[in-house]
């Protein structure tokens, strides 16, 4: 078990820095250039030239690259060429900013799609009903879906702030948005999972035990039901973590995406690089701790491979 | 429903004792075709009784038939009376009450029966809380002791492992202690002893037979394999497409089997046991027949090597051992020694 675990941190960490390169060299594929979009309206050259020499733009694409991870290994992130601000300190509090709405979103799209789910494998006449909303949500992009929630209960209900921000009422609605479109992948895998197991020789194995419909719910089929489940909760909290760009954008929540966005727009590339760094660390992260919590649940997976 | 006649008839000879297993005129279909059909049998408490067939002669669709275990797309008609209780006659929840103090079912591949996300300790002790309305603490004792009752070594160790930590012949022992735990007057045995290897194979035959000494429990054994049957079985019953064709005392089947195919299983089990080494080994040709309705004549016509005009027109009854052909008896319940056979041609006792 400790030896997958430090092959699987291994992995994480080459998988990291080979997103790190990876968006590095793509900042400098994308055209334009950053001492423009700091100073748009010096028109002087000289001006422009200084601010690339000060931004050490001028050196070869080598030495910047190499330069770049030194200092990353170091723990340091660089400084925003718009903000003069460490990029640490700018992405801290919206890495936090972001991680409620991941959290909220997440624990959405588990109690939708999970109730959803298990009302339809229990109930043949939910299955139906169950399937096209599925369908409905499952074909509706984040935007259209935010957007909707938005238009209903903000400016016709008045229900939920329209203004943007990041408290407790702000979250409301990009959570369930989050969370209804997430939930039809959801409600899939549990059902999938159920019927397997409920078709399975060891419910068959408790049924003839004489155990309660409900025990042998809870107890044998349900915890079968855990392990790909925590599995996908882990990629989601990740992926959202790394930013939830769409719903950000759409709800005006100050998190690392709409960061990412705003960085991009600037060409403020050692922002962009921090928000692809964290958001990759994030993914790796929360997949190694949803690998560890499976072990906890699922025995088969605590062994190491031989 | 379709209750036949000779459903009506009184058990013969039964006097008194109640019958571990009693089983009339069981049917089992699946999409309205009859994987099991007009069976009826017997199970002595103490009596081991061997039901032995192909793949596909509907030997597992008896046994979950007889547990009430199928699921609910399979119709199942017929009486099924375990220690003279119905469990498809009672309502839901007192069924559910009573199953495992009734039957214990073993199944074949213990690996998938058990539980892969819990410890098999606590699937023994499950029982225990449920049915015994034991504390957590003396459910898991009771659970220890179990395994221990099954020759399980350092129980209390092998009480906290999960199913795939556990061998082969290891699980089916569990199995076992977990069919027997609530000491049922009948147990169900489909092919235990199939996956595992040959010395756990007479482990856990051995392990059976003692058990049994000790309980009393009637037991239905279901297998392919006539080995098994030789060493265990007191009474033998032989399946073919859904039916019965032959049953009776071991002994007596054995040595004069009655009907062609028994005959035939029997041959190809003493062929391999001696079999020349390079002369062909006894083969029943062609396979057992899919499900299908309303069949005429004798189902194991098409291989028989005794088949003749009257096997393709009319299927043969289950009637008593030296009978003439074609005598109608009940599909008796407990011929207590008397073998039946269902066949136009019955091979003469010499």
């Amino acid at each position: 078990m400790a030896r997958t675990m430090i092959r699987r941190f291994a992995f994480g960490a080459i998988a990291v820095l080979g997103v790190a390169a990876l968006a590095f060299l793509l900042e400098f594929v994308v055209p334009g250039d950053p001492a423009r979009a700091i100073a748009p309206r010096a028109q002087s050259a000289a001006v422009l030239e200084n601010i690339r020499i000060q931004l050490h733009l001028n050196r070869p694409l080598v030495v910047q690259f190499v330069d770049y991870f030194g200092e990353l290994f170091r723990g340091n992130l660089g400084v925003s060429y718009v903000q003069r601000q460490s990029v640490t300190s700018l992405i801290l509090p919206r890495l936090a900013t972001t991680g409620w709405l991941a959290l909220a979103g997440v624990i959405a799209e588990v109690i939708i799609g999970g109730t959803l789910g298990i009302l339809s494998t229990l109930y043949s006449r939910v299955r139906a009903v169950v399937a096209a909303v599925n369908l409905v949500f499952l074909s509706l992009p984040q935007f259209v879906v935010g957007l909707l929630l938005l238009l209903v209960f903000g400016f016709r209900l008045h229900m939920a702030p329209v203004t943007g921000g990041a408290g407790l009422a702000e979250i409301v609605l990009p959570a369930l948005t989050l969370g209804l479109v997430g939930a039809p992948w959801y409600a899939q895998i549990v059902a999938d999972q159920m019927a397997d197991s409920l078709a399975s020789p060891y419910v068959r194995t408790a049924v003839a035990k004489g155990l309660p419909d409900r025990y042998i719910l809870w107890r044998h089929v349900l915890r079968n039901v855990l392990s790909p489940a925590i599995t996908m909760i882990g990629m989601d909290l990740g992926a959202y973590l790394s930013g939830v760009v769409t719903v950000e954008v759409v709800f005006g929540w100050p998190g690392i995406g709409l960061l990412a966005v705003d960085s991009l727009q600037n060409l403020d590339r050692p922002v962009v690089m921090g928000t692809v760094i964290v958001g990759a660390v994030a993914v790796v992260f929360f997949n190694l701790v949803a690998d560890v919590l499976r072990m906890y649940v699922d025995p088969r997976t605590r062994e190491d491979p031989a | 429903m379709s209750a036949a006649p000779a459903a009506a008839t009184s058990v013969p000879g039964a006097g008194g004792k109640t019958a571990a297993l009693e089983v009339e005129n069981l049917r089992v279909c699946y999409a309205g075709l009859p994987a099991v059909d007009e069976v009826s049998l017997r199970v002595e408490p103490g009596q081991v009784a061997a039901l032995i067939g192909e793949t596909s002669s509907g030997k597992s669709s008896l046994a979950l038939g007889v547990a009430r275990l199928l699921p609910a797309s399979a119709a199942v008609t017929g009486r099924v009376a375990i220690a003279g209780a119905d469990l498809g006659e009672m309502p839901a929840r007192e069924a559910r009450r009573l199953r495992a103090g009734l039957v214990g079912y073993i199944a074949q591949d213990a690996m998938a029966a058990l539980n892969p996300v819990l410890p098999v300790g606590s699937q023994i002790a499950e029982l225990f809380r449920v049915h015994r309305g034991m504390s957590r603490a003396e459910a898991s004792e009771q659970g220890v002791r179990e395994l221990a009752r099954v020759r399980i070594n350092r129980p209390e160790r092998v009480a906290r492992a999960y199913p795939h930590q556990l061998s082969g012949g290891m699980r089916q022992r569990v199995m076992i202690a977990m069919a027997m735990a609530l000491s049922p007057p009948l147990l169900i045995a489909d092919e235990p002893t199939t996956a595992l290897d040959v010395s756990t194979q007479a482990e856990i035959l051995g392990l059976v037979g003692e058990l049994q000494t000790q309980t009393g429990t009637g037991i239905l054994w279901i297998t392919h394999d006539m080995g098994v049957v030789a060493e265990l079985a007191d009474w033998v019953a032989v399946m073919y497409a859904g039916r019965i064709v032959e049953q009776g005392l071991a002994g007596d089947v054995f040595d004069h089997p009655q009907h062609p195919y028994t005959e035939g299983l029997l041959r190809t089990r003493r062929d391999l046991r001696t079999g020349r080494p390079g002369a062909p080994l006894y083969q029943i040709e062609g396979s057992p027949p899919g499900l299908s309705a309303g069949r005429r004549g004798c189902a194991f016509a098409p291989r028989c090597p005794r088949r003749s005009a009257v096997c393709d027109e009319h299927r043969p009854e289950l009637i008593s051992v030296g009978e003439p052909a074609g005598t109608k008896l009940p599909a008796a319940q407990s011929p207590e020694t008397r073998g039946l056979v269902a066949c136009h041609h019955p091979e003469v006792a010499s």
